[in-house]
């Protein structure tokens, strides 16, 4: 039954927007974001598929907004303020509307049954994409860039600056420094970047009324890259709120507030990035403490025959930024490995994460694995010109507290047709590697989830 | 107007259309120019050119993907953007001209680049080409556009691009949309589908779209495009390639 009325509204869901969005979306409509806008190209310079990034585009990136091997300060000039029109404007501007409009889960039980309102063993629901966000990015004078991204969670209500910063490029001499300070993501440069995602992040079903440093368990598991990951179940910000093992946190946070230098000192073969973080969790307390530090190196070839590869290792050294239950602070800290190959329609990425807690609390000894590690592996092709086909693998071997913690393994495979350049519509399920393991715990009951949504940029 | 008649005017129009671009100072094409211009084109156009100048760098592929065009091979002859005739090499103008605009939807302007190191770029890219060291190709002439459309003009203009046959490829009201498209029939040298420029749409104009950016695109034609030089054909009656040029243009009046 739930095969059925489940495949039946994805089904209805991706063939409705299939027949609807060329009605909503006439031809004069078309638009492209805001730095393609600027430069009068299309997205596919800077992106293998938005909005993961092909060689140019990082290089872009890493320049603060500027073609690559340029100073250019945005190539199109600058004006008065008030002499800015509309166009002006769009060079700047970006929207993107991005999430499931259908979400399919299939339980073999609840944790508890019926945990969520009006569910039993099987549930589908119908949402509104979940995410707008409006960005604003650019160059304002030679070697001087910014960026400022507002996003919107429709269902949770409110907005917030999810990343906001100020460039300095090309201090000393030409790619030898690139200065960043504001709230931004930490691991925007490595072979993997968080951000830069095709499955985009499912959240886990937290249990209701946990109490501060008290267990809380999960509903629902999240379906979220591990090697990102928090990882460890019972761990706790300064507050007392426990940290999902699901959530992106650390180097691979996606926004923090910092700053940050990168580089190619060498040449185009080797890049480093340094940077101090007011903390892991900032907006979860954890800035009255000792500053957070990274650093990460990449090794790159990137030439020819339609082929690059890079290399990345990095390096997080937390400093009390995170609490167990009994109150204590602990030291987390990351290591990792992330590398990437493009060949022609073919990109395969995959980065592998150990999260080690220095020294653990006298009072959760015994009680606590300090260790745990989390290994993502993804892939997007296009297997024609319109439609791109992503996998991802994901597995999470937990550590924290030994009553709590359940490891996971999850494969999603996710289809994306773009009937335009900037409007896709896409179907994706997610498959549970370790159902046949048994237990009562949301990481084993969480049989599969399918869903589909559509993902706009404008 | 024939090969030659083009020729005897073409310095005097390379002096109206390439007047912004020929102030540039030009260094010498030299073994230090080309070094200084290797380092720039291994941070600004390598990535998509790749190393060789074939066309192959790691982010070209993504352009189009399975369709065409891609980066252009330097190595080869078949430049797009010229003021050259059909199957000749452009002039440095032509690259100067391209390196700085960029090409529509495809390319970004590297205006950004000061113009000694646009020359010095463009003589690193001439050496994939053992052809840029033979006699200099002359420009076709593009004389000064005519006074400002009559209705007539664009009435005739309209006849000019049925007669010519225009809308095969680009569709009857300019779209893009012509039957060979359709069918899928416009491939490049590369044997990859490529679509005519939508010419109700200005920014999709590859080669620019001023009046005699479009003059010079009818005239020349886009080598290893299906896209042909109409000099030896329309090029004998200036007037009717105007109009045509005026009527082009007023296929995206509406929306400029």
């Amino acid at each position: 039954m739930f095969t059925r009325t489940s495949f039946l509204v994805v089904a209805l869901s991706i063939l409705g927007g299939a027949l609807l969005t060329p009605l909503l979306a006439p031809e004069e409509a078309q638009a492209i974001p805001a730095f393609a806008r600027k430069y009068n190209t299309n997205c596919m310079d800077c992106h293998t598929a938005p909005p993961i990034l092909n060689a140019f585009g990082q290089r872009f990136l890493e320049n603060g907004y500027q073609l690559p091997g340029t100073e250019d300060g945005g190539s199109t000039g600058k004006k008065k303020l008030s002499d800015l029109n509309l166009d002006d404007v769009n060079h700047y501007l970006g929207f993107r509307l991005i999430g499931n409009v259908t979400n399919s889960w299939r339980f073999k039980q609840q944790n508890p049954p019926g945990a969520d309102a009006g569910t039993v063993e099987n549930k589908t629901e119908f949402s509104f994409p979940n995410n707008f966000v409006v960005f604003a990015g650019g160059t304002v004078a030679k070697n001087v860039g910014f960026f400022v991204e507002l996003g919107h969670d429709v269902a949770e209500g409110g907005a917030e600056v999810e990343r906001g910063f100020v460039t300095f490029n090309n201090l000393g001499y030409r790619d030898l420094a690139h200065l960043r300070v504001g709230k931004f993501d930490p691991n925007t440069f490595s072979s993997y970047a968080t951000v830069r995602q095709q499955l985009g992040e499912i959240g886990e079903s937290q249990r209701g009324n946990c109490t501060a440093f008290a267990p809380c368990a999960f509903n629902r598991v999240g379906l979220a890259p591990s090697a990102f990951a928090t990882k460890f179940y019972g761990l706790y910000d300064r507050s007392g709120n426990a940290l999902s093992p699901f959530a992106a946190s650390l180097f691979n946070s996606g926004a923090e507030t910092g700053v940050d230098i990168h580089g190619r000192p060498f040449g185009d073969w080797f890049l480093y990035q340094v940077g101090v973080l007011n903390g892991s969790h900032e907006h979860l307390s954890d800035s009255n403490k000792g500053k957070d530090v990274y650093g990460m190196v990449r090794f790159d070839y990137a030439k020819s025959n339609f082929f690059s590869a890079s290399l990345s290792g990095f390096i997080y050294q937390g400093n009390s930024n995170a609490k167990v239950q009994t109150e204590e602070d602990v030291n987390w800290n990351r290591y990792g490995l992330s590398a990437r190959a493009t060949y022609m329609m073919v990109d395969v990425y995959a980065a592998y994460s150990v999260d080690k807690i220095n020294k653990t609390p006298m009072g959760v000894a015994g009680l606590f694995d300090s260790t745990a590690t989390g290994l993502t592996i993804g892939a997007d092709t296009y297997v024609t010109n319109q439609t791109l086909v992503s996998f991802r693998y994901d597995n999470l071997d937990a550590g924290g507290m030994l009553d709590q913690r359940t490891s996971a393994s999850f494969i999603g495979l996710q289809a994306k047709h773009f009937l335009r350049a900037n409007l896709a519509i896409f179907a994706r399920g997610d498959f549970n590697l370790r159902q046949s393991e048994g237990g009562e715990t949301a990481a084993r009951n969480l049989r599969h989830a399918f869903f589909s949504g559509i993902d706009v940029v404008f | 107007m024939r090969i030659h008649a083009l020729v005897a005017i073409g310095a005097s129009l390379l002096m109206l259309s390439g007047a912004s671009f020929v102030h540039a100072v030009k260094p010498e094409d030299n073994q230090a120019t080309r070094e200084k211009g290797k380092q720039i084109y291994e941070h600004a156009c390598l990535l998509c050119h790749g190393v060789d100048g074939r066309g192959d760098g790691p982010a070209g592929w993504f352009l189009s993907r399975y369709e065409g065009p891609r980066p252009r091979d330097f190595r080869g002859g078949s430049y797009k953007f010229r003021s050259t005739p059909s199957g000749e090499l452009p002039i440095d103008q032509d690259l100067f001209r391209t390196v700085t605009q960029g090409i529509s939807g495809h390319m970004p302007p590297y205006s950004g680049l000061s113009e000694e190191e646009r020359w010095q770029v463009i003589a690193y890219i001439k050496s994939f080409n053992q052809g840029f060291k033979g006699p200099v190709s002359i420009a076709l002439l593009l004389p000064n556009p005519p006074g400002p459309p009559s209705a007539a003009g664009i009435d005739n203009g309209r006849t000019v691009y049925i007669k010519y046959g225009c809308q095969n490829c680009h569709g009857d009201n300019g779209y893009g949309d012509g039957k060979e498209a359709l069918d899928g029939n416009l491939k490049d040298t590369y044997g990859h589908t490529i679509s005519p420029g939508d010419l109700t749409e200005r920014a999709s104009f590859k080669g620019g779209s001023s009046a005699q950016a479009i003059y010079r695109g009818i005239m020349t034609g886009l080598d290893g495009t299906p896209m042909p030089s109409y000099a030896d054909t329309i090029g004998g009656n200036d007037k009717d390639v105007w109009d045509l040029v005026y009527y082009i243009l007023s296929l995206s009046q509406e929306r400029q």
